[in-house]
């Protein structure tokens, strides 16, 4: 995934947890701009039908901040 | 004279509310991240249904002379804690189905008590038969994601939420023994 990928990625993103794209820096913390952990699912499939790929669990299970959320989409749409 | 709905009458009346909205506010999000297709159309009526559902306990409770109490929403959250999150739109769609058929047990069960208000009554048989739609439509979606996820991970995936869901119920009920012991004693009576 390019470098403008990724920043798109990050603005979808910005965009489904309507926060100022410029806060969610790569060592921001996923669960502190949600006050519910629905809207963080939701931001994930979000994600998944914009860019047009598929996550399992396990994809997920270390993910805690925007940077490691931003690599599983870099790896999945690379590979 | 107004009848009067006893305080664990509207507490529990309220958790239906509150979790009727958090539904509605939860497949409103999804139904506008779908793309173009039979789920986005079907996720859109279940976003619709459960605001109305919302709409229904509230207008129930405001016929005894009262409204709603302002309750935690911190239902939801325990389920995603027990099950993990969703990853997908097929998880998502599983914890759904789960999450459904607990609804309409507990509506169906809550629906026998004895002497339970006419208003109420109604309320539930006006809820009904959207959750039963509910989980028709869901159950179809996963079906036709067999070929994209396979039939042995959609299954353990329900098999998990399944799991999750009969820890958190048992947990719910616990917690608010003192709120739904009528409701708990009526089950022991005709289990
Ligand atoms: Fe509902
Ligand atoms: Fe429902």
């Amino acid at each position: 995934m390019s470098m403008a990928s990724r920043d798109e990625v990050r603005a979808k993103m910005a965009e489904s947890l309507q926060h100022p794209v410029k806060k969610l820096q790569d060592d921001a913390i996923l669960t502190d701009w949600v006050t519910d952990s629905m809207i963080l699912v939701n931001m994930v499939i979000d994600l998944q039908e914009d860019f047009g790929i598929r996550l399992v669990q396990e994809d997920l299970k270390d993910v805690k901040t925007v940077g490691q959320l931003l690599a599983v989409f870099e790896r999945k749409m690379s590979g | 004279m107004v009848n009067k709905l006893t305080e664990n009458e509207l507490w529990i009346l309220s958790f239906y509310r509150t979790s009727e909205i958090s539904g509605a506010l939860f497949f409103g999000r999804l139904a506008r991240s779908m793309k173009p297709g039979l789920i986005q159309r079907d996720m859109t009526k279940h976003f619709s249904d459960e605001s109305q559902h919302a709409w229904y306990w509230t207008s129930c409770v405001q016929r005894f002379g009262t409204l709603p109490l302002k309750l935690s929403h911190a239902y939801q959250d325990k389920y995603l804690e027990a099950a993990g999150m969703p990853a997908n739109l097929m998880e998502v769609l599983a914890i759904t189905q789960t999450f459904e058929k607990r609804v309409i047990a507990q509506y169906a069960l809550h629906s026998r008590v004895p002497d339970l208000k006419p208003e109420i009554l109604e309320t539930f048989n006006k809820i009904m038969e959207d959750e039963k739609w509910h989980i028709e439509w869901v159950g179809e979606a996963l079906k036709r994601m067999e070929p994209e996820y396979g039939k042995s991970y959609i299954q353990d995936t329900l098999k998990r939420y399944w799991k999750a869901d009969k820890k958190i119920y048992g947990e719910v009920l616990k917690e608010h023994e003192d709120r739904v012991k009528d409701l708990l004693r009526y089950r022991q009576r005709t289990a």
